[in-house]
C-alpha cells in the first residue's frame, strides 16, 4: 500500500499486467461491496487500485481488506458485467500500417481482429475512454511516435497491449484501426457511460 | 414575475468558470474531479455569504472579469486580490457593476454569491470540466453576456467577518511528502528536485502545473502504465521536468511521481501566478495529514477573524 495523498492510497497487484489488472477488478467489486468508512472515490488502473478517502478513511481498515482480499482473490468476471458488440468501419487512417507492422494484410488483419473478445480493464484519459484487453502480443504496437493533434470521437485505435475507444475527439498517439458510432459518454443516457470495468466488447464490422 | 436574482457577465476575464468542490466517485469512468484549484478559498468565500462550503461559484484567473448584479446580491471574494476587497462580503443592489479586472499579486481568487450559482448538478456537481466540456455554466468557461442566475439565498452573510488567505511572495515555498514512486528516482534527481527552485510555467492550466527548472533527467516513460492520480501529485515527464497534478487532472497517468503537495499549500500554490518560484520542503506524510485536518477544523469553525 503506497501513500498517494493525505488519506489516498495505491493498492498494487503482482504479476503480468493482465492477470494483475484482473485482481485490481476484482479488488474493486469487493472494495465497493466491503462499503468502508470515509472512502471517497476508487479508480482501478492497469495493476493499481486508488482509494481516495477522507479523514474518516482509517488506512488499518484498507490493510484488514487487503488481507482479506489477498486469502480469497475472487477470479473471472463480476456478477454484473455486460458484453457489447460493437460496430466499426475500418476506416482508421493507420490500417495499412497496422496491417504491415503485424506482418498481415489488413483484410487478413480485420478477420482476426473481429474474432477476438476484449475485456474492459479499466478507465481513464478523459471520460469514458476504456483500456481493453484481450489483443494477441503480435498486436501489440508501440505509440505513435508524435501524438495526432485530434483524434476523432469514435476512433478505435490500438497502443501496447490496449485497444481503445475515443469517447470525444482529443490529442491522441495511438494507431487508428477504424470507427464506431457507438456514444462512450453520453450525460442523457442512463447510465451515461458505455462500459464498466470487467464488461466485454467485440468488435464487428 | 420578478427578474431573475444573479450576474450578469459584462466582460469575461482570462478563465473565468464555475466550481465547487469537485465531482467525486466517478474516477472509475475517468471523470476528472475539477473543482475549484483553491478549496481553501472557495469555502471561505462561501461561508461569508452565508453559503456551504460547497456551493458553486466563480473561479477567477489572472485578470478577472466585470459583472453586473441583478436584484440585491451579496458576493465575497477570497484568494487573492482582484480589486474589490478580498475576505469581506460585497452587498450588491440591482444595476451595480463590479469589476474583478485589477490583480495584485495573486494568480487566482474565488467570487461566491449568496445562494450560489445556480446550475445544474451533473454527475454530483456543478463544477465546469473544461476538458470534457460539461458541468459548470454549458460546460465552458465565461462569456461575454452569460447570466448567472444565483440560488435563494440560506443563511445571512457574515457582514462583520474578515478572511484572510495567505498570499504568495516572489518564492513559494511548498510542503510535500514522498511520492508512490520517489524510489524509483536515483539519488541525484531527488536532491535535484528537493534542493532546487522551479519556475512556475505560464503553459499551466486547471489540470496541471508545470515548473521549469533544472532537469531531473530523463524518466523512462514509455512501458510505465497508468495509475490513478491525486491532486497534488507531482510527476516528472520524459524531459525531467515536473508537473503538478491540479483538480481538473485526468484520472489516470503513466509519469513517475516523486512527490505529493501537502494539501493545505495546494490553495497558495493555485494563487501564485506564472514567472514566481517554488521550492519543496520534505515533510512526513502524517505530518501533512495533521495539517490538513487542523486546517479543515479551523475552516468548519470559521465565523470571521483570521483563519
Amino acid at each position: 500500500m503506497k501513500e498517494a495523498g493525505e488519506f489516498a492510497w495505491l493498492l498494487e497487484y503482482a504479476g503480468d499486467e493482465i492477470a494483475a489488472n484482473a485482481a485490481v477488478r476484482s479488488a474493486l467489486a469487493a472494495l465497493q461491496a466491503a462499503k468502508l468508512r470515509g472512502v471517497r472515490d476508487v479508480v482501478p488502473a492497469a495493476r493499481t487500485l486508488l482509494v481516495v478517502g477522507t479523514p474518516e478513511l482509517d488506512p488499518e481498515s484498507l490493510r484488514a481488506f487487503e488481507r482479506v482480499f489477498e486469502r480469497i482473490r475472487p477470479g473471472g468476471p463480476g456478477p454484473r458485467s455486460r458484453t457489447h458488440e460493437i460496430r466499426m468501419v475500418a476506416d482508421g487512417l493507420d490500417l495499412d500500417e497496422i496491417g504491415s507492422r503485424t506482418g498481415l494484410a489488413p483484410a487478413a488483419f480485420l478477420e482476426t481482429f473481429s474474432g477476438l473478445t476484449f475485456t474492459v480493464g479499466f478507465l481513464g484519459f478523459s471520460p469514458g475512454f476504456a483500456y481493453l484487453y484481450g489483443l494477441p502480443r503480435a498486436f501489440y504496437l508501440p505509440r505513435r511516435g508524435t501524438p495526432r493533434v485530434a483524434v476523432s470521437a469514435g476512433s478505435v485505435a490500438l497502443a501496447g497491449p490496449y485497444v481503445g475507444i475515443y469517447p470525444a475527439s482529443t490529442p491522441g498517439g495511438w494507431n487508428l484501426l477504424g470507427t464506431t458510432q457507438r456514444r462512450l459518454f453520453d450525460l442523457r443516457a442512463d447510465p451515461p457511460f458505455l462500459f464498466a470495468p470487467g464488461d466485454r466488447v467485440r468488435f464487428r464490422l | 414575475m420578478t427578474p431573475a436574482r444573479g450576474l450578469l457577465v459584462l466582460e469575461t476575464g482570462l478563465m473565468t468558470t464555475v466550481q465547487d468542490l469537485g465531482r467525486h466517485g466517478w474516477g472509475a469512468f475517468g471523470v476528472p474531479v475539477a473543482g475549484a484549484l483553491d478549496e481553501e478559498a472557495l469555502r471561505l468565500a462561501n461561508r461569508l455569504v452565508g453559503n456551504d462550503d460547497g456551493a458553486a461559484a466563480l473561479e477567477i484567473t489572472l485578470v478577472g472579469p466585470v459583472l453586473r448584479a441583478s436584484g440585491a446580491v451579496d458576493v465575497a471574494v477570497a484568494g487573492g486580490s482582484f480589486g474589490p476587497a478580498p475576505g469581506k462580503v460585497i452587498a450588491l443592489e440591482d444595476g451595480d457593476v463590479v469589476s474583478f479586472t485589477a490583480a495584485r499579486g495573486a494568480a487566482r481568487a474565488v467570487v461566491a454569491v449568496a445562494g450560489g450559482i445556480d446550475v445544474p448538478v451533473v454527475l454530483g456537481s456543478r463544477s465546469t470540466c473544461l476538458s470534457a466540456r460539461f458541468g459548470g455554466f454549458q460546460g465552458r468557461r465565461l462569456l461575454r453576456g452569460d447570466f448567472l442566475a444565483a440560488a435563494p439565498p440560506g443563511a445571512p452573510p457574515l457582514l462583520e467577518a474578515a478572511a484572510d488567505l495567505t498570499e504568495p511572495g516572489d518564492d513559494v515555498t511548498l510542503r510535500a511528502f514522498p511520492g508512490p514512486q520517489e524510489a524509483e528516482f536515483d539519488e541525484a534527481a531527488r536532491a535535484v528536485f528537493w534542493g532546487s527552485r522551479f519556475r512556475i510555467s505560464p503553459e499551466s492550466n486547471r489540470m496541471g502545473l508545470r515548473l521549469t527548472g533544472p532537469s531531473l533527467g530523463l524518466q523512462e516513460t514509455a512501458t510505465r502504465a497508468s495509475e490513478g492520480t491525486t491532486r497534488g501529485t507531482v510527476q516528472v515527464t520524459a524531459d525531467g521536468q515536473p508537473i503538478v497534478l491540479l483538480a481538473e487532472r485526468p484520472t489516470t497517468g503513466g509519469y513517475p511521481k516523486i512527490a505529493v503537495v501537502a494539501a493545505v499549500d495546494l490553495g497558495l500554490l493555485a494563487r501564485t501566478p506564472p514567472g514566481r518560484s517554488v521550492r519543496f520542503e520534505r515533510i512526513p506524510v502524517t505530518e501533512a495529514r495533521r495539517l490538513l485536518v487542523a486546517r479543515d477544523a479551523r475552516l468548519r469553525s470559521f465565523a470571521g477573524g483570521r483563519t
